[in-house]
């Protein structure tokens, strides 16, 4: 039995954008180190649906960790970005006030609270805005410009974060959920689904909207965490947008923003909804009109744009308000970082290296000389030979497709597989290229289609093999 | 640089293959097709009863010599020339790489993409099991089904094919129209489970394993973002009376022009911008 265990310095749980930042800065010491991810690729909570804005966190609390971490992460940001060749634009935000209240309140409290967290808010009158952004409703007041707000790909960090990591020598082990944690005094010793035990000196507690459960799973009932739902529709048509608009923020949320993507269209929402189910991920006809009303705010023309898709993602609300990077009451050996609220992605190269500093100190890890920063550049490049389209609303080739099912954390669901090439994300959501990939699937890793999934365990687009006689049958058709 | 066509047809389904059928493409013309064969996405239904016509033209068409047919090949995006007596440029990627091909006239005739359900913005969940028709014949032709209780949504007779096609290869298909019910959410995670239906006010739900979503066509024009083709706001390329786009030389029939085409007219319409072209009225 004793001989099953895994023995580790430090465990990570949780492969969301923080998590993954964790072990990436992990990976850089002297330690063995893994990471759990519960879903079949990393990316998969609140990483993958959001804003995808990396965000100045000018309007953070002052004095707070969170407001520190994330002007830590504006000098960290760019270097990260060209190490890990992230798609990353700094389009600037545009804050737009359409009331006097909000005009008041962006004088009053956005711009100096700004000030405090080091951000320069460029004070703008409604010409000025509709000048440099005539797509913008002319009902507007005035507003501010935000230059160093930005747009980033969050799967593409997430997984070449831990791509990075794991071709530095960290593991990263998918499809394993925690069941079971045993602190001692001088390990921790953490059960999995898959009847894996490993036993590790630190364990760092990222499982996002879960984290609190995991803490208990400890015996700590020291927070809870509750979803808040944010529906999106993503536009392809952008409308000459090219810059985050959103409203003047109120105490409660950010409100509905227009976003463009990084990869091209625009990203509408979210909307703020406190639900209870943890795994409740369904739009509503409500939720969709009210970012149609959101926006047309903002962009008149967004209101009635065409829609490609619809989503919903769960943002985690901590009971503190807070983020809660802090040792468990049970043990300083469990390390919990948990209630990132919204500003998890923004924050994660500081929060990283926040928390690898802890472990550091805490464990006396020494850095290694040969860390590699850089990640090849194997998605990437022309792919001779395979140069033929696959997918045909994105104009994604064969050598696409094959690159991302050969690279260092290869996909193990179609979903997995999209978010690393783009392909399945146009006009046609996949209808066209769905059988085609999962064809070249089987192909290179030899995945049967009956158990090659969409996402998580028995979404498998296909149900059953055709009977012979069946088949037959279709044969005299035709 | 390579050699000039006179001619390229992008596209080699329903309309394209009618024109060519009735005498397009004598003088030195190139055909590309994102597909391994031409008859465009319908290909895959067929056959199908209604469908004897497009099926005929589909086994019968032989290409002429002139024709050079370029399968896997799939136009990527469109210059159109600068001056009157310069090629038309289209980017193509297939096989080998990507390359660009020049011609004197260019007909566009990549027809359409099924309306999907996120298109239509549907609400709910985002199962397994959610299609439209073109991926349910892909994944038959490939060996399997796509699921054992089908709800097949739509009232086109290309919908009612492939809820025939289902049901023989042994799923129990429901076929509703719109006008029957409207499909208002979609439920089940991670496979589907039920869809919720309204009728004359009252909802109801179905429950199913797989929704094929049938209801129509959009105009298959992305690739053409930037290249100074009028599209309409719905992403149909506008032509005028002769199937003349805003651009001299460039030409677009059949779904691309008119998603809502049956494909009985974009049969008519190749045979029309054929005699047209070949007529040298254009």
């Amino acid at each position: 039995m004793l001989k099953d265990i895994r023995h580790l310095d430090v465990l990570v749980i949780g492969g969301g954008v923080v998590g993954s930042a964790i072990l990436r800065e992990l990976a850089r010491y002297h330690a063995r180190v893994a990471l759990l991810e519960r879903n079949p690729d990393v990316c998969e909570g609140t990483s993958k649906s959001n804003s995808a804005i990396v965000h100045t966190g000018f309007d953070a609390p002052p004095g707070t960790l969170e407001a520190r971490l994330l002007a830590e992460a504006r000098e960290l940001w760019p270097q990260i970005i060209e190490h890990l060749h992230i798609p990353y634009l700094q389009t600037g935000a545009l804050m737009i006030a359409s009331s006097q209240e909000e005009l008041d309140t962006l004088e009053n409290e956005i711009i100096p609270k700004a000030e405090r967290n080091g951000v320069t808010l460029q004070r703008l009158t409604r010409e000025e805005i509709l000048e440099q952004a005539p797509y913008v409703n002319p009902a507007i007041l005035g507003g501010a410009l935000v230059e160093d707000e930005g747009i980033i790909d969050p799967f593409w960090t997430t997984r070449a974060y831990c791509e990075n990591a794991a071709l530095n020598g960290a593991q990263v082990l998918t499809n394993e959920s925690v069941t079971g944690i045993t602190i001692e005094d001088s390990q921790i010793f953490v059960r999995t689904t898959r009847d894996l035990t490993f036993a590790a000196s630190m364990v760092i507690n990222a499982a996002g909207l879960w984290s609190d459960e995991v803490a208990r799973l400890a015996g700590d009932y020291s927070f809870t965490l509750t979803p808040r739902k944010g529906q999106f529709m993503i536009v392809e048509e952008d409308h000459g947008v090219s810059q985050i608009i959103l409203p003047v923020p109120n105490r409660i949320s950010k409100g509905i923003l227009v976003t463009p993507i990084v990869f091209g269209g625009v990203l509408l929402g979210p909307t703020a909804e406190d639900v209870q189910d943890k795994s409740d991920l369904a739009t509503t006809a409500g939720g969709l009109q009210q970012i149609r009303q959101g926006v047309g705010k903002l962009v008149p023309a967004m209101a009635e744009a065409a829609s490609v898709r619809q989503f919903a993602g769960l943002r985690a609300v901590s009971s503190t308000g807070e983020y809660i990077i802090r040792p468990s009451t049970v043990s300083a050996r469990l390390l919990h970082v948990a209630g990132i609220r919204s500003t998890g992605l923004s924050a994660s190269p500081a929060i990283g290296r926040y928390v690898s500093e802890l472990v550091r100190d805490q464990l006396g890890l020494a850095l290694r000389d040969d860390f590699v920063e850089e990640l090849p550049e194997y998605l990437t490049g022309t792919h001779a030979g395979d140069g033929d389209v696959i997918c045909l609303c994105r104009s994604i080739t064969r050598g696409e497709v094959l690159a991302a099912l050969r690279s260092p954390l290869p996909p193990e669901t179609l979903d997995g597989l999209k978010r690393r090439t783009g392909a399945m994300l146009g006009d046609c959501q996949g209808n066209i290229c769905l059988p085609r990939l999962m064809m070249l699937f089987q192909q290179q890793r030899g995945c049967d289609p009956l158990v090659l999934n969409k996402h998580y365990d028995g979404s498998s687009p296909v149900v059953a093999r055709i009977t012979e006689g069946r088949s037959s049958t279709k044969g005299k058709e035709v | 640089m390579s050699e000039v066509y006179e001619l390229a047809i992008v596209g080699a389904g329903l309309s394209a293959l009618s024109a060519i059928a009735d005498g397009l493409g004598r003088e030195r013309t190139i055909v590309l097709d994102y597909q391994e064969e031409a008859g465009g996405f319908l290909r895959h239904a067929l056959p199908a009863p209604g469908f004897e016509v497009p099926w005929e033209l589909m086994r019968s068409t032989r290409l002429p010599q002139t024709i050079r047919a370029c399968f896997s090949a799939t136009v990527v995006g469109l210059l159109p020339a600068f001056e009157a007596d310069e090629p038309h440029m289209l980017v193509v990627r297939q096989k080998q790489g990507t390359s660009e091909i020049q011609a004197k006239r260019v007909l566009i005739a990549c027809g359409g993409l099924e309306i999907t359900r996120e298109h239509a913005q549907v609400p709910g969940s985002r199962p397994a099991g959610v299609m439209t028709p073109i991926m349910a014949h892909q994944l038959l032709a490939q060996g399997y089904l796509p699921g054992k209780r089908a709800i097949v949504y739509g009232d086109a007779r290309y919908t009612r094919a492939t809820a025939q096609r289902l049901a023989s290869a042994g799923v129990d298909v429901s076929l509703i129209t719109p006008s029957e019910a409207k499909l208002i959410a979609i439920e089940g995670s991670p496979r589907l489970q039920r869809v919720a239906l309204s009728r004359a006010g009252e909802t109801y739900s179905v429950e199913a394993d797989m929704l094929v979503f049938g209801v129509g066509m959009m105009a298959n024009t992305h690739w053409l973002k930037g290249s100074g083709i009028d599209t309409a706001p719905d992403g149909r390329v506008l032509v005028d009376a002769d199937y003349q786009t805003n651009v001299a030389c460039i030409y677009a029939v059949g779904t691309v022009i008119a998603p809502s085409l049956d494909h009985i007219d974009s049969l008519a319409m190749g045979k029309e911008v054929a005699s047209l072209l070949l007529g040298g009225i254009l």
